[in-house]
């Protein structure tokens, strides 16, 4: 790949996040203040003491770990960035291929030098790849102002700060997990992604009715004619247990891509997305 | 003078209706051209098959390329204006820029800059906040500072108010147009463009029903105020169109000799407005 044509992928993905700022940026940055001023009312409703107790013992549980292993103790923090990310990728990937055609300025889009491929991979990027960049980023910000008020509040009530600086370097060490689950997630949710877009790209209204209406005419199709409910039994097994979306360790990144249930889905999310193409080449 | 554009048969139906009924088309390089018609007949459908943006059936050619198979590729060649609507609404001025910039090859930044350097345009304000001339007055800065061959105009002007239409039409002649450089404007405001084409084309019910230079239509139509007494004569000549003309009757002929038609009355080369109805007329009443 030349160097204009990663500047021009740079350009679609910077576009992505200008246009989609408030599911990239805005949904996470009010969950972090919501997280943040919830545990601020909490702690004023605590007893002082009380408090510095409880931080005492947290320090004393983290000093000398490695922040690697005690990094899914904040696995579970991420949980509602996790969920906001979820709900914001659905939004984005049923609206990012209809609204600009609701809108005309698709006549824009296309008038530039852009493929069709380039434009539906660049918005996967953003979403899979770019996205949980900017939650992880806010994480941080979150936990680093956690941290200003938990060191404060240590040094005032004489706690081990080391222990306070483990902890801390757990929760920086929970971000890169987080961002390596959210990645294998979204190839592992890769079919959902391809059915969102080629109905983002196919409708002409309601993109998210087509795209609902649509999988469940097929399964009771299957269910009406063969008797079988193969595809809903496929959907569940893919979205009923909550370990498929979390990674609490880097030995399981291999074995949770590599394997037949992972690389068939990613198949069948890359037929999809390639109909998503195809039809964006209508605008009419 | 090559072709840019070389369409042959192209057909587009949307369910029952035929937005085009086996259009053949040329437009020279270098040309103005303007393709004209009425609301729905066609003019939309066919600059959009041009850049690629409709699936049509047919043989065509834009620029030595089908824009069926590489409208990506065809982009970097031909720009494109719709009416004022399509710049997206919640980019800022500057965004676009850097979005135009970041994508293609043939665009010169500090060309853009300039001529928005010349405008009420303020860089840091959203689109949707600008009016509607100024949305096209940036639009057409963008294109201006790109080196293209085909500059496709749909509509560029629809609602905007006398001075940014003239504004318009005179930017883009001094600033874009260079002689070597085509330009294809659809319009069915036909007088604000009558004096800029050196190419015209009619669109009525997806079919072309004039295609000529417009140095060409001297010699093909005439419009004769015919007096009174030559009326039966100027009927035996089986004009195009008859109209009822200040107390006398104007007919225009097609393919009829000036020599022939000047004992009728005075001559004129019908405006293109005149034309069009003339044209329109025709095909209506067969």
């Amino acid at each position: 790949m030349d160097k204009f044509a990663l500047l021009q992928f740079y350009g679609l993905l910077k576009r992505e996040v200008l246009e989609h700022r408030n599911l990239f940026i805005g949904a996470p940055a009010v969950v972090a203040l919501l997280i943040l001023v919830a545990t601020i009312w909490v702690a004023t409703q605590i007893d002082q003491s009380q408090l510095a107790e409880g931080l005492r013992y947290v320090s004393v549980l983290f000093d000398g770990l490695s922040p690697f292993d005690m990094a899914p103790f904040f696995m579970l923090l991420a949980v509602p960035f996790y969920l906001t990310l979820y709900v914001c990728s659905v939004i984005y990937l049923i609206n990012t291929l209809y609204q600009d055609r609701k809108e005309m300025s698709v006549l824009f889009w296309q008038s530039m030098p852009v493929s069709n491929l380039q434009t539906v991979l660049s918005k996967i990027v953003a979403i899979v790849v770019v996205a949980p960049i900017f939650y992880v980023l806010i994480i941080f910000a979150m936990y680093l102002v956690a941290m200003v008020w938990l060191t404060i509040l240590g040094i005032s009530n004489d706690v081990d700060l080391v222990g306070i600086g483990y902890m801390f370097l757990a929760a920086i060490a929970s971000l890169v997990l987080i961002y390596i689950s959210a990645l294998v997630t979204s190839l592992w949710l890769l079919p959902s992604v391809g059915w969102l877009l080629l109905f983002s790209a196919f409708a002409k209204k309601t993109p998210l009715l087509w795209a609902g209406g649509v999988f469940i005419l097929v399964g009771f199709l299957e269910d009406f004619i063969f008797g079988t409910q193969y595809l809903a039994n496929w959907v569940a097994s893919r979205t009923s247990d909550p370990n498929q979306y979390l990674i609490f360790e880097f030995q399981s990144v291999f074995e949770r891509v590599f394997n037949y249930d992972t690389l068939f889905g990613i198949v069948v999310g890359a037929i999809l997305i390639a109909g998503a193409v195809f039809m964006r080449r209508f605008t009419d | 003078m090559s072709n840019i554009v070389e369409a042959k048969s192209l057909t587009k139906n949307y369910g029952s209706f035929t937005a085009l009924d086996g259009v053949d088309l040329t437009i020279p390089r270098g040309s103005i051209s303007g393709l004209i018609g009425p609301n729905g007949a066609g003019k939309t459908t066919t600059l959009k098959a041009l850049i690629g943006l409709c699936d049509v059936d047919g043989d065509l050619s834009v620029a030595g390329r089908d824009p069926r198979i590489a409208r990506h590729k065809l982009m970097e060649d031909v720009c494109f204006i719709a009416d004022v609507g399509i710049l997206p609404k919640w980019l800022k001025v500057s965004h676009v820029i850097d979005y135009v910039e970041a994508v293609h090859p043939r665009f010169d930044r500090k060309k853009a800059e300039k001529s928005l350097s010349t405008t009420d345009i303020p860089a840091n304000k959203r689109i949707k906040d600008l009016s509607k001339g100024m949305v096209t007055q940036l639009h057409l800065a963008l294109v201006m500072a790109i080196e293209v061959q085909l500059l496709v105009l749909d509509e560029p002007t629809l609602g905007l108010d006398i001075i940014y239409r003239k504004e318009f039409y005179d930017r883009l002649l001094n600033d874009f147009y260079d002689g070597n450089r085509t330009i294809i404007i659809s319009t069915h405001q036909v007088e604000e463009i009558e004096t800029l084409l050196s190419h015209l084309v009619f669109i009525n019910k997806g079919k072309i029903v004039l295609d000529s230079l417009m140095s060409d239509l001297p010699d093909i139509y005439t419009e004769v105020l015919v007096d009174t007494d030559k009326v039966a004569q100027a009927d035996a000549l089986q004009p195009i169109y008859v109209r009822e003309l200040l107390g006398k009757k104007s007919y225009t002929f097609e393919s009829v000799s000036r020599e022939q038609l000047k004992i009728l009355g005075e001559l004129h080369t019908p405006s293109v407005a005149d034309l069009f109805v003339a044209k329109l007329k025709e095909e209506k009443h067969g």
